[in-house]
């Protein structure tokens, strides 16, 4: 380095005491400001946390129990890996927020078995979009169309398989849920959810064991888990979709992460670390119980996750709010993906850079960066004009929700999705257009795939944004609190930080440090399992580069 | 050899996949003009209701109001207690991020290991990924009892609270973009310094801050159009009371009850979802205001950034 | 092969070719259609007409290319025989990529190019409106400077072209046989499922040979294909193309002149600003080239 040298002598190190004193003062200080920033946040946290938990209503015997089957072995095992093993230390943190993401993720998707579609809808939808499919793939094979055949084909395919002309002709999918003999409802699901994921699984590890044993093992594993949870499940008092969707949605990430962990043979003892866990909440159960120590008395348990809102702080509950944003995001998402790839893929491949079309590109373009801008209150009277006076639609419903939300997040994908597929190097698509590819083509086959990663961070990230939005609720009139979960997406609905906000106007302490913290503590939960998997995926995904 | 079978041969079956071809670019391309759309839509909707509020208010009276009073019958709609109120969060929340936001930049670009960075990146990302309700939580139910317990005189809901909690909530912004620009300042530069016996320091402060300062100020400048058109903080920390500037208590309106124009429109609609009354077209002069406010902000930050960015690439 | 023919033809009018050298100074650049005038009177009328020349696959005629307005080929007129190896030589910038790239269109992808000009590909102008680029693609191949195979199996990449031009049959036997073409087979059969990226930069640019000739494409454009490549890889590669040429037409953009010495039977040199200045047969460019500044060029004298 640069810094003049301190020995005693006569040209060097004059005056290197006070510029170094200068220069350490001023990195300690820039320093400082980082971490002021994320100190003061985080003390924030601990009392949400604190708030959520009341850890003083336990016995102390409670927290030592907890302490010296729970913490401590956690704690000594982080320090091994620390020091040891950081190989396994990064196995240990997937293997432990794997599990805990795709909980989550799995509530989510019984939510949606629960109130959107039943397993039945879900049978009727796949089975009629296979056939819409597989017409589409005939027309497509059988005959070299062109694209106004192609539009109306589709077009007409679509319509009369899964959206139907109402009042005229019912689609494929009404016609299958009126049929007198259906599936019953487990079975459905375990057909038409279970055994692609199952297939899928079965498939991803034959061609990493490159083995077709272990790949049939590992599907039946996954479909025979699920099949013995629909019969066992009531008995030992899960419903028989939460069984399903645990063992699909959690069960079969994590088989997979621990096979490729086995498979790889690097850093296998960071699994000790979720196992140890386990092992010691059992424990730790099994000894509170017996000996009869008083835990805390939380205010996020079970009740608080199931239950809706109430006027006794102690009975009011997040349940309905977090199904509306659950709803929201499946709208944010099938609105507004589609679009801003497409609308990045436009600007990055199909745009002309240059001449008067290539300058209308380009204030395309920073238009979306100004948009990117635009606070969200803005998009929420835009939405209140668009959807409500304009469109008609009812105020405070999912779908105007979640498209106010989906204008407001829009520019945000466009933005991380150019990002991405500029990233792809251009050598790529020459080779693809060098071999007579077109460019739907090269876009399809060689760009997407590998700019898909990118773009599914981005995209995630934007979800984040999109659930913790609560001012573009407000103006396009979501309710404050409602007390029965939506039916449908043209039902009423709120969402986690519009109740939140509700709550937060009711200004009585008990709603401020009790029911309060622990709805804040479930939304930052699920924020912080959706940025953290995109920010794992983004990091996996540059390293690969 | 004929030209006729060869013309066919280059050409051949072109008419299908020339017409999927314009099939695929024609959907992408309403996939990017729908943000123009957007554009134009925000400015037409709420141009539209602006000027039916101005057919109803005198637009001198309500740009030089100074009063707001927000009620059905006979409210009194003078926009400057609001301006009052954005300007000194924009103020506050710049005192605090600006100098929070610049340092860590210049830490994280210029001073933290791989090691160092590859921790408080992400961390930093997750700060900016709270949503700004919980910020509003955090403001008032923690900082805002704080503050008080330092035997400072705030009210309950107050603009002090609020707006330092909005400045906490931008030092991501500041420092990621503005550490962008660092960053994209070429090693040359540095070691020019370094190789003319600079210290570290010195690079920093002599080289790297003024070679990227155009970055910076863009930071600047978009993290106060977030700041001005921030909502969620100063509705829930805020409070709900319009105040007038009054230069003989200049700390009143810190410590008290303040609306913002982003709170006064919030308040405009859930008091009057309905619509119809001058109260709730205001906000529609107050969105088209801010919007002009934050688009032209943002507007200026990006010719400013694409400075920086055609200067070392 | 009908190629030593001419050769021996070309080499005959060296002298002739001594004597006029200096005088065609600007369209210097039909010297096929010279030499064959030389040679006999009789073929005089269908080698001027330049369609007419069977042997010839591609001809241009008076192609210029610029950039945002600055040229970058300057008026080239030339005839690239049908099978065999043409070789462009050149100092960089010289515009000889740029016409490789002509010639496939792949420089419509750039939107600052423009062309004027003919080039003819069997005896149809490629610009001309009702040519879809994509199309002219599929006929001729194309090999990248340095190596870029997609991240997929080696199966995928070498299939790939088969899969975008709707190729039908048997898309496993293509891809032996293309990967035999490109003698990649031996190294790669037990191993089609892996990635390409996982092979050695040689192996990867013959994979990428394998690639663009398993849709079976009537050229063969290589821009620099082996200069990312280590000795070995190089002439594995140099050994590969010579095969190739008794298949396809291939021509090759390339810096070492070696390299062109080694491999080509015909020689193209352009110099700065992409003036074509000499074509002929390889040997004659390195033995007796017509030119001064062409001398120049190969004895290392400029460039």
């Amino acid at each position: 380095m640069a810094t003049t040298d301190e020995s005693t002598g006569t040209w060097f190190g004059a005056d290197g005491q006070v510029s170094q004193l200068r220069g350490l003062l001023f990195k300690a200080g820039c320093l400082g400001a980082t971490l002021l920033a994320l100190f003061l946040v985080f003390v924030f946290l601990v009392y949400v946390a604190i708030d959520a938990i009341e850890p003083g209503t336990a016995d102390p015997a409670w927290w030592a129990t907890v302490a010296t089957t729970v913490a401590g072995p956690a704690i000594v095992l982080s320090i091994y890996y620390y020091r040891f093993a950081p190989r396994a230390g990064e196995v240990a943190y997937t293997a432990l927020g794997l599990p805990v993401a795709a909980t989550l993720l799995a509530g989510g998707v019984s939510i949606v078995f629960r109130h959107i579609v039943s397993p039945h809808e879900w049978l009727a939808l796949v089975v009629a979009s296979l056939v819409a499919y597989g017409a589409l793939e005939f027309h497509g094979r059988a005959r070299d169309a062109g694209a106004l055949e192609r539009v109306v084909v589709g077009a007409a395919v679509i319509g009369l398989t899964i959206v139907g002309v109402p009042g005229l002709v019912p689609s494929l999918r009404t016609l299958l849920l009126s049929l007198p003999v259906l599936p019953m409802a487990p079975l459905a699901l375990l057909g038409t959810f279970v055994v692609p994921i199952g297939v899928g699984a079965g498939w991803s590890v034959r061609r990493a064991r490159e083995s077709d044993r272990a790949g049939l093992i590992a599907g039946g594993v996954t479909v025979a888990a699920a099949a013995i949870g629909a019969v066992a499940g009531p008995v030992v008092g899960v419903s028989w979709t939460t069984w399903l969707v645990l063992t699909t949605v959690v069960g079969v990430p994590v088989g997979l992460y621990v096979e490729r962990v086995y498979r790889g043979g690097k850093g296998v003892s960071g699994l000790a670390l979720p196992v140890a866990l386990a092992a010691g909440v059992v424990v730790c159960a099994v000894i509170v119980e017996t000996a009869g120590f008083a835990g805390p008395d939380v205010w996020i348990d079970w009740e608080f996750l199931t239950s809706a809102h109430n006027r006794t702080p102690r009975e009011a509950g997040i349940y309905p709010a977090l199904v509306g944003s659950v709803m929201m995001i499946i709208v944010v998402a099938l609105a507004a993906f589609p679009v801003g790839v497409g609308a990045a893929i436009y600007l990055e491949e199909y745009a002309p850079t240059s001449g008067l079309s290539g300058s209308i590109v380009e204030l395309i373009e920073i238009n979306i960066a100004n948009l990117a801008g635009v606070p969200s209150v803005v998009y929420g009277l835009l939405g209140l004009a668009l959807f409500v006076k304009v469109g008609e639609l009812r105020p405070g419903i999912v779908i105007v929700g979640g498209l106010t939300v989906s204008l407001l997040i829009l520019p945000i994908i466009i933005i991380s999705a150019q990002e991405a597929i500029r990233a792809v190097p251009d050598s790529q698509r020459r080779a693809a257009y060098g071999i007579g590819a077109t460019r739907w083509q090269t876009v399809r086959t060689v760009v997407l795939p590998r700019a898909m990663p990118g773009i599914m961070t981005g995209t995630i990230l934007a979800l984040g944004r999109a659930i913790g939005e609560t001012a573009p609720l407000l103006m396009v009139g979501v309710a404050a609190v409602v007390r029965i979960s939506p039916r449908s997406f043209f039902g009423l609905f709120s969402a986690m930080p519009r109740q939140l906000y509700s709550w937060a106007q009711l200004a009585k302490p008990d709603f401020y440090h009790g029911v309060l913290a622990a709805g804040v503590l479930v939304l930052l939960v699920v924020l912080l399992m959706m940025n953290g998997t995109a920010i794992l995926l983004r990091n996996k995904y540059q390293r690969r580069d | 050899m004929s030209d006729t079978s060869i013309e066919a041969d280059l050409t051949r079956s072109a008419n299908g996949r020339i017409a999927k071809e314009r099939l695929y670019h024609g959907l992408l391309f309403c996939c990017a003009a729908l943000t123009v759309f957007v554009t134009i839509s925000i400015v037409a909707t709420l141009a539209i209701d602006a000027l039916e509020f101005f057919g109803r208010v005198n637009p001198y009276a309500f740009f030089t109001g100074t009063e707001w009073v927000l009620r059905s019958e006979n409210p009194i709609l003078g926009i400057l207690p609001l301006v009052t109120a954005t300007l000194i969060v924009t103020i506050v929340s710049a005192l605090v991020a600006i100098p929070v936001g610049t340092a860590a930049a210049v830490y994280l670009s210029e001073y933290a290991s791989d090691r160092m960075r590859s921790v408080l990146k992400p961390a930093l990302e997750i700060l900016a990924g709270i949503p700004t309700v919980v910020y509003g939580f955090f403001a008032l139910v923690y900082l805002t009892p704080w503050l008080q317990g330092l035997g400072l005189d705030v009210s309950l809901f107050n603009l002090l609270s609020a707006s330092v909690m909005v400045g906490i909530m931008i030092i991501p912004m500041v420092s990621s973009i503005s550490e962008d620009a660092m960053s994209a300042v070429p090693d040359s530069l540095r070691q020019a310094g370094y190789g003319l016996g600079a210290t570290k320091f010195e690079v920093s402060t002599k080289i790297v801050i003024p070679a990227s300062i155009s970055g910076i100020f863009s930071s600047y400048i978009l993290a106060l159009s977030r700041a001005i058109g921030e909502t969620m903080i100063v509705v829930v920390a805020g409070g709900s009371r319009a105040r007038m500037f009054d230069p003989s208590e200049p700390f009143a309106n810190l410590l008290n009850s303040g609306q913002t124009m982003t709170a006064a429109m919030v308040q405009a609609v859930t008091t009057d979802l309905s619509g119809g009354t001058a109260g709730y077209y205001s906000m529609f002069a107050i969105g088209l205001t801010l919007f002009a406010i934050t688009f032209s902000m943002n507007l200026l930050s990006n010719r400013i950034a694409a400075r920086y960015r055609e200067e070392y690439q | 092969m009908t190629r030593n023919d001419t050769r021996k033809a070309d080499d005959s009018d060296e002298q002739r070719t001594d004597g006029s050298g200096p005088a065609v100074s600007e369209p210097t650049t039909r010297p096929d259609a010279t030499s064959d005038s030389l040679l006999d009177d009789s073929f005089d009328v269908t080698s001027g007409s330049l369609s007419g020349d069977a042997d010839a696959v591609l001809e241009t005629r008076n192609l210029d290319v610029f950039y945002d307005g600055v040229q970058a080929l300057q008026d080239v007129t030339i005839e690239i025989p049908e099978n065999g190896v043409t070789a462009l030589i050149g100092p960089s910038g010289c515009g000889k990529s740029t016409f490789l790239r002509c010639i496939n269109r792949m420089n419509d992808l750039i939107d600052a190019a423009r062309v004027e000009g003919e080039l003819r590909f069997e005896g149809k102008n490629v610009y001309d409106d009702d040519v879809d680029p994509v199309a002219l693609r599929r006929k001729i191949g194309m090999v990248f400077q340095s190596p870029n195979p997609f991240p997929k199996s080696i199966r995928d990449n070498v299939a790939f072209g088969l899969e975008v031009q709707d190729k039908a049959g048997d898309v496993d036997e293509t891809v032996h046989r293309a990967l035999e073409r490109a003698a990649l087979l031996d190294e790669v059969e037990d191993q089609l499922d892996s990635s390409g990226l996982d092979l050695s930069g040689g192996q990867q640019q013959r994979l990428c040979i394998a690639r663009a000739i398993a849709p079976d494409p009537d050229v063969l454009l290589m821009d620099e294909p082996a200069s990312a490549l280590d000795p070995i890889a190089t002439s594995k590669i140099e050994d590969l193309i010579e095969d190739l040429a008794e298949e396809y037409t291939v021509i090759i953009v390339t810096h070492n002149m070696q390299q062109a010495a080694r491999i080509s039977d015909k020689t193209a040199v352009f110099l700065t600003g992409g003036e074509l200045v000499e074509f002929d047969d390889t040997d004659k460019i390195f033995e007796n080239p017509e030119h001064d500044r062409v001398e120049d060029y190969i004895t290392g004298k400029f460039g």
